[in-house]
């Protein structure tokens, strides 16, 4: 691969990193979605579940629990998948540019006639390339095992489930990627973006318990992309609202970052 | 072609740079000397625009560096004090990077460097000796011909064969009309090759003078075995002679500037060994505030 851009250097730097994700994110899949012939067959599964209590069930879209789309959203899409594209996206973001800080490589980089602006906005398409390319595995495996197993999901809704995901990726390393460039400290970015991921999450699960924090559970971005089940019948503009945050949390970095002392 | 007035640069309580007046001449070659801590590499940051002036300007070709920073850099080559490299990248993979994000840079010309330094670029940067990488960093400040070139330590991890190399690169594009600040803790790094030298102390550039004023002051320690009684009182005599101890038949002292006359005095008295080496920049800045002491 030629190193003709930072772009293009910040892919090669994570293909060993992407390459390692896949497969995990893949098996998981396989693993899960196995399993779930004899969930489906479960004799008195509904009794199971309706024994659950409803927040719960609302939270892991137990109800739909024994069809292909509802069983996945339950078992990975609800928590395990999320968190993975989490990980994946707020150690990218936070390793691209405060990493490269703290190693000390970034000064080169900055000396040549290449803007921090830009610097900063090719990591950027970097990390959401890579985040999209994890989002693409997940869909072509739900996919496959969906077909092999007879699922019954449409194509439709395994890549607003595979969106979802990915846009939670993406928010959230932008936002390691920004409070990184801001800040220079990668402990820092893995921090913040960490925190408020968490902040997300309570939110969203306190908005099915208590009714007062209800009108608040919009803005959590677990709302946006676990709401009603990711692997869903119709779109919804959670993913572009989710991207939009990161895209907002990178613009108001830009500023501080070329203000800023590098490496001091 | 740099010029700062009163750069000031404070981190918290600590004052790095205070109130530098620096003057780099178009193609002259500049040695920034000064212990370690003095704050020749903050003010080496400051130049590159890699950070803020807390007051006073910084400015290179006439352009403010921090405001023109982009523009600046397209002519500046820059190696960093402590060269960090990507250690998964080869060097020909990390050099063709740079290559494409410098631009200017003429076919063949990395290759010219990479031989000059018998560099092996088909190994991982990570695995490389300290002088390796150093001489990966020297390549790639030089690589685009620029018209002024920033080296921080640029000698640190070398032999001194490749020492000799990078000299005479360094004569070669002053040559060609480059202009080159080079820093150092050492004076001895600097002294075959720069025609101006600033000594930094404390944040504060202390002494400008070109080589040969400056070594009319330079201090050396001197130890001279003789085979018959020291000469002490005609030693002590010697202009520029300082710090005169006498053990036995070896003479310990201090000489500033020509070792002329000292050696046409010890001469007589049989001289059977001298060890001679270089007096510290924390002497040799002693030797411009004290009154010599006979």
């Amino acid at each position: 691969m030629k190193l003709s851009s930072i772009f293009a250097k910040s892919l090669f730097d994570q293909r060993r990193s992407f390459a390692g994700w896949s497969l995990g994110v893949g098996l998981l899949v396989i693993v899960m979605a196995a399993m779930w012939p004899s969930v489906r067959d479960m004799p008195g599964l509904d009794t199971f579940v309706q024994n659950y209590p409803a927040a719960l069930r609302k939270l892991f879209n137990l109800e739909t629990f024994r069809t292909g789309s509802g069983y996945l959203n339950t078992e990975l899409f609800s928590l395990m998948v999320p968190a993975l594209f989490l990980v994946f996206g707020i150690g990218h973001g936070a390793r691209l540019l405060a990493g490269e800080e703290e190693d000390r490589t970034l000064d080169v980089l900055l000396s040549t006639r290449c803007s921090r602006r830009r610097v900063l906005l090719e990591k950027a398409a970097g990390l959401v390339v890579v985040v999209i390319g994890l989002g693409l595995v997940l869909t072509v495996v739900t996919l496959i095992m969906g077909l092999v197993l007879g699922m019954g999901m449409t194509v439709g809704e395994v890549v607003r489930g595979g969106l979802a995901m990915a846009a939670l990726g993406i928010e959230f390393g932008l936002v390691a990627l920004a409070v990184g460039a801001a800040r220079g400290r990668r402990a820092v970015a893995i921090a913040v973006a960490t925190a408020l991921a968490i902040a997300g999450y309570v939110l969203y699960v306190l908005g099915q318990l208590i009714h007062a924090v209800e009108p608040w559970r919009g803005i959590s971005p677990f709302v946006q992309a676990l709401d009603r089940g990711p692997i869903r019948p119709s779109w919804s503009a959670g993913p572009a609202v989710m991207i939009l945050c990161g895209v907002v949390a990178l613009a108001i970095s830009i500023p501080v970052f070329e203000r800023r002392d590098i490496g001091s | 072609m740099v010029r700062t007035r009163g750069l000031t640069k404070r981190f918290g309580a600590t004052l790095a740079v205070d109130r530098l007046d620096l003057d780099v001449a178009p193609g002259s070659v500049f040695g920034f000397l000064g212990p370690n801590g003095a704050g020749k590499t903050t003010t080496i940051r400051l130049l590159l625009g890699l950070q803020r002036p807390s007051e006073g300007t910084a400015e290179i070709f006439g352009l403010d560096c921090t405001r023109a920073r982009e523009q600046i850099h397209r002519h500046v080559g820059y190696l960093p004090g402590d060269f960090a490299v990507y250690p998964h990248l080869t060097g020909a993979q990390y050099l063709a990077f740079l290559t494409a994000l410098r631009g200017g840079v003429a076919p063949g010309a990395v290759e010219g460097l990479v031989d000059r330094f018998e560099l092996d670029v088909t190994r991982h940067l990570g695995t490389l000796s300290r002088g390796n990488r150093q001489k990966v960093g020297l390549v790639q400040a030089f690589m685009h011909e620029p018209e002024l070139l920033v080296l921080d330590e640029p000698t640190s991890g070398l032999d001194p064969l490749m020492q000799q190399r990078f000299r005479e690169l360094v004569a070669a594009a002053r040559d060609r009309g480059a202009t080159v600040l080079l820093s150092s803790h050492v004076l001895g790094e600097v002294e075959e090759i720069a025609d101006t030298v600033g000594i930094l102390r404390a944040g504060r550039l202390v002494i400008v003078e070109n080589l040969e004023q400056l070594k009319e002051h330079a201090r050396r320690h001197v130890e001279i075995t003789f085979a018959r009684e020291v000469p002490t009182e005609n030693l002590r005599r010697v202009v520029g002679v300082h710090e005169l101890v006498v053990t036995g038949r070896t003479a310990r002292l201090v000489v500033a500037g020509s070792m002329d006359e000292l050696f046409r005095v010890a001469a007589p008295a049989g001289v059977e060994n001298v060890v001679a080496s270089e007096a510290s920049l924390e002497e040799i800045l002693l030797g411009y505030y004290s009154e010599p002491n006979r």
